[in-house]
């Protein structure tokens, strides 16, 4: 009897577990999309396990934020642009939302981008793909119900694995690989200095913050169910950085040493793909493709629903996709208007894509550290979190992270303004 | 009239005309209708509260608030930990309406300056609001004016907002800060003049005119024909002359005649002078009755068309005249003298063929009440015959005029019924 209540406990926990997990992961997965996956594999083939160690520490600090965005949405029960402006003000808000739809416009676009790409690959014509995606996950958002469209965010998020499959298949040499990532050996390098600050903006965007935190809060969980909470946000952190890790290990082992700087400068993720092929197969080459497919369909919904959340919680209009469309007008409007535009700029001719990407990234470099500062006043305010305030640890941790953050930004907007002495 | 950011940020200057610090929030009592403010939260060395009744005088112009006591005495007062904060507690707070629905966020709080106190009376949540905080909206609203437009003012009544609560317990922060409505979303479009009516008459004189000081006209003369006599009286009699006439001309004839009436005679001739001629000629004709005649009641805006024209013609000539909404029930037929030949309803003219003549279908047995019935018998008319307005004819049965249901019940209803009834929401 006893035994089978200790059992029905345990399931009963589980369940608890799968009902609250979902936005950590959606939110992390939905951040490794067509850019980062660039990011990462430029990494692998540029330095080789050189930066393993790099990605080890970026999981922390992005462990420590997304704890605090999943904690701020249970106790809270609204998003950050809700608290953002209960705090700060019109002004502040105004001028954040100005330049987060500007930068989350162009990053949809980027994510378009990259499922012409990806279907490129597999000879599908862009204007096939580019509009039959935007109209399925249109579909999907405006007509699903939360649940719904959580769980098939979520399960898009099973490609990831195609990732770490072709990692194992690449055959690496464990023991160094084991031996990089726990020891730190930086490369005396700009380049190296350079791709680190890139690594570190491709884990962490400000659309990650708020749409952690609004799905956190939409869901409405009970400040009991916290700590399944917090394991989802946390596990969304180290599944996001384990599928990083492994694009690094398979570009390390496949193309490290056999591209010129010229060419790897110029490389998007497909490239990586078709790189690949001739030196692992086309197993490899095949699931990177369909993990490039899959991370660009997640965030090209998950963006354009980021940034409708964040503008009407920031003007209080009614949101949330459990909605009929002409309850929350402005909430499908934001989201719609998005995707339309993602979609526009990738069939459009003569959009100039790549330099769009490059100011939508000093943008959200920005911001980020701004929305960072903003988040830690807002944890620690005892009107707002009550008891749930961070720990003496956890602000330790969570301060040091946004100093580097920040720090690393600076350096970032130093050396991306043309004219500046550290501009290349 | 006031708003909360206006005063946000001004200078405290004690009696001695020692600086005090800058105005950081307004706390209130909860009280109804509308809440009463209390202190004012100085930023100064924590949390300095002065009571409302230290302050002497706010200048908007040079953002100043004038103390009456010195800073030391000030000092001395503590605060209230539950008092209520404007600015932390209700300002960018979300706004839902009965059904839970979120609606918009209070970007602006309205305040309003009556019998010595300072009451909370609405919300703004429109544009000009959130324009107002970022400095903007003075240049929207001539960006607005150089393409024609007006930038309306958003507004809800405080009376349509449910209570506030206390402030948040620290163990159990409230996830439901929320502001409630008593009303649904969609009917808070915009405070509607009858809900500035309301206000307005619960106020003094002066608190009154700064009220109408900062509406359109139009609103200013809708928000007037709301109102009771005695109220637009005094609301007329303390305003400038020249916006006086301007506000009037926007009104029916018939109310602009009974204001006048109540205003003494020199005041009346002035506004009547400086309105445009044609709106002054009707409002003279109508002063020229007895007040509780039908003469005195009636209106000059009724529709009136020549005998000689077919259905079609007739339909056009509305279409020409577009005649408001009391008007329009009814169509007389008159011949060139003005004689009232019949009436047609808008239903007979539009079932009939478009080239039948008006005279061979309209009703020739006209119920009428002539000038110098009294308002019980043109009431009883009304009742009997189950009209919505009756047209009113002088000796020759020439049409002079129209009395509408509403107006006719106005007059007859005795004043003690009419302060008893509920406030319609």
């Amino acid at each position: 009897m006893t035994r089978l209540a200790v059992r029905l406990r345990r399931f009963r926990r589980l369940f608890i577990l799968l009902a609250v997990i979902g936005p950590g992961l959606i939110t992390t997965n939905a951040g490794n999309d067509a850019g980062a996956i660039a990011t990462y594999s430029q990494a692998g083939a540029e330095f080789g396990y050189q930066m393993l160690w790099i990605l080890a520490l970026i999981t922390v600090s992005l462990a420590v934020v997304n704890e605090m965005s999943a904690r701020m949405g249970v106790v809270t029960g609204k998003g950050l642009a809700d608290l953002i402006r209960e705090r700060f003000g019109v002004r502040g808000t105004t001028l954040a939302m100005v330049l987060l739809l500007v930068a989350n416009a162009v990053t949809t676009m980027a994510e378009f981008a990259g499922v012409a790409a990806a279907l490129e690959l597999f000879h599908v014509p862009k204007y096939a793909s580019v509009p039959l995606v935007a109209i399925a996950i249109w579909l999907l958002i405006t007509r699903g119900s939360y649940p719904v469209v959580e769980r098939v965010l979520l399960s898009i998020g099973v490609v990831y694995l195609a990732y770490i499959v072709s990692g194992i298949v690449s055959h690496p040499d464990w023991g160094e690989v084991i031996r990089s990532t726990l020891v730190p050996h930086p490369v005396p390098s700009l380049n190296y200095f350079l791709l680190a600050i890139g690594l570190i903006g491709t884990t962490i965007a400000p659309w990650m913050l708020f749409y952690l935190q609004s799905s956190v809060a939409e869901k409405g969980i009970p400040n009991e169910q916290l700590p399944y909470s917090r394991v989802d946000a946390i596990s969304g952190a180290i599944f996001a950085d384990v599928v990083a890790f492994f694009i690094i290990v398979a570009a390390a082992v496949a193309l490290y040493g056999k591209l010129d700087a010229a060419t790897l400068a110029n490389m998007q993720a497909a490239d990586y793909a078709r790189a690949l092929e001739p030196v692992v197969g086309s197993a490899a080459f095949i699931l990177f493709g369909i993990g490039l497919f899959g991370a660009s369909l997640l965030s090209g919904g998950v963006v354009p629903l980021s940034t409708a959340y964040t503008v009407t919680e920031a003007f209080g209009w009614e949101r949330g996709v459990g909605h009929r469309m002409a309850d929350a007008p402005a909430f499908f409007g934001i989201f719609t208007g998005l995707i339309v535009i993602g979609c526009l700029a990738v069939l459009i001719p003569g959009v100039p894509l790549v330099s769009l990407i490059l100011l939508s990234q000093e943008i959200n470099g920005l911001i980020l550290a701004a929305i960072l500062v903003f988040m830690m006043v807002l944890v620690n305010d005892r009107r707002i979190m009550g008891r749930y305030v961070n720990g003496r640890l956890i602000n330790t941790i969570a301060w040091a992270t946004v100093a580097l953050l920040v720090s690393l930004i600076g350096l970032l907007l130093a050396f991306s303004i043309p004219g500046s002495p550290l501009s290349g | 009239m006031l708003f909360l950011t206006e005063i946000l940020g001004a200078e405290v200057i004690d009696v001695r005309q020692h600086r005090t610090g800058a105005v950081r929030d307004l706390t209130v009592r909860v009280q109804e209708p509308y809440p009463v403010v209390t202190g004012l939260v100085v930023s100064r060395r924590g949390q300095l509260v002065i009571p409302w009744s230290e302050v002497r005088t706010f200048a908007a112009a040079t953002r100043e608030v004038a103390l009456r006591a010195t800073r030391e005495d000030i000092e001395r007062q503590s605060a209230d930990p539950n008092a209520i904060w404007l600015a932390r507690d209700v300002m960018d707070k979300q706004v839902v309406d009965t059904d839970g629905r979120r609606v918009v966020r209070v970007n602006d709080l309205q305040l309003v300056e009556g019998g010595g106190s300072l009451l909370l009376v609405g919300a703004d949540i429109g544009i000009r609001g959130i324009l107002r905080r970022l400095g903007l909206e003075k240049l929207a609203k001539s960006a607005a004016r150089l393409l024609g437009r007006d930038l309306p003012m958003v507004l809800v009544s405080w009376e349509v907002v449910a209570p506030l609560g206390s402030a948040p317990d620290l163990e159990h922060p409230v996830s439901d800060d929320a502001i409630r409505l008593r009303i649904s979303g969609s009917r808070i479009a915009k405070l509607h003049p009858a809900d500035i009516a309301d206000i307005v008459e619960d106020l003094g004189a002066k608190e009154r005119k700064t009220i109408f000081d900062t509406l359109t006209e139009d609103i200013a003369a809708d928000t007037l024909e709301e109102m009771e006599l005695a109220d637009q009286v005094s609301v007329i009699e303390h305003m400038d002359a020249e916006r006086a006439s301007e506000i009037l001309e926007e009104m029916p004839p018939d109310e602009v005649a009974d204001i006048l009436t109540e205003l003494p005679r020199e005041q009346a001739d002035r506004l009547l002078s400086l309105m445009e001629k044609e709106e002054a000629q009707d409002v003279k004709e109508l002063l020229a009755y007895e007040e509780d005649t039908a003469g005195g009641l009636m209106t000059t805006e009724y529709v009136a068309v020549p005998e000689r024209l077919t259905a079609q013609q007739c339909i056009d000539e509305l279409r020409r005249m577009e005649p408001n909404a009391e008007s329009i029930y009814y169509v007389f037929v008159i011949d060139a003298e003005e004689h009232l030949r019949g009436v047609l309803s808008l239903r007979d003219l539009i079932v009939a063929q478009p080239d039948t003549l008006i005279s061979s279908i309209m009703i020739r047995d006209v119920i009428t009440v002539h000038l110098e019935d009294g308002v019980k018998e043109v009431a009883a008319v009304l009742s009997k015959y189950n009209l919505l307005a009756v047209p009113v004819v002088d000796d020759a049965f020439r049409i002079q005029g129209l009395v509408t249901v509403d107006d006719a019940l106005d007059a007859v209803l005795p004043e003690s019924i009419k302060r008893k009834l509920p406030k319609a929401r």
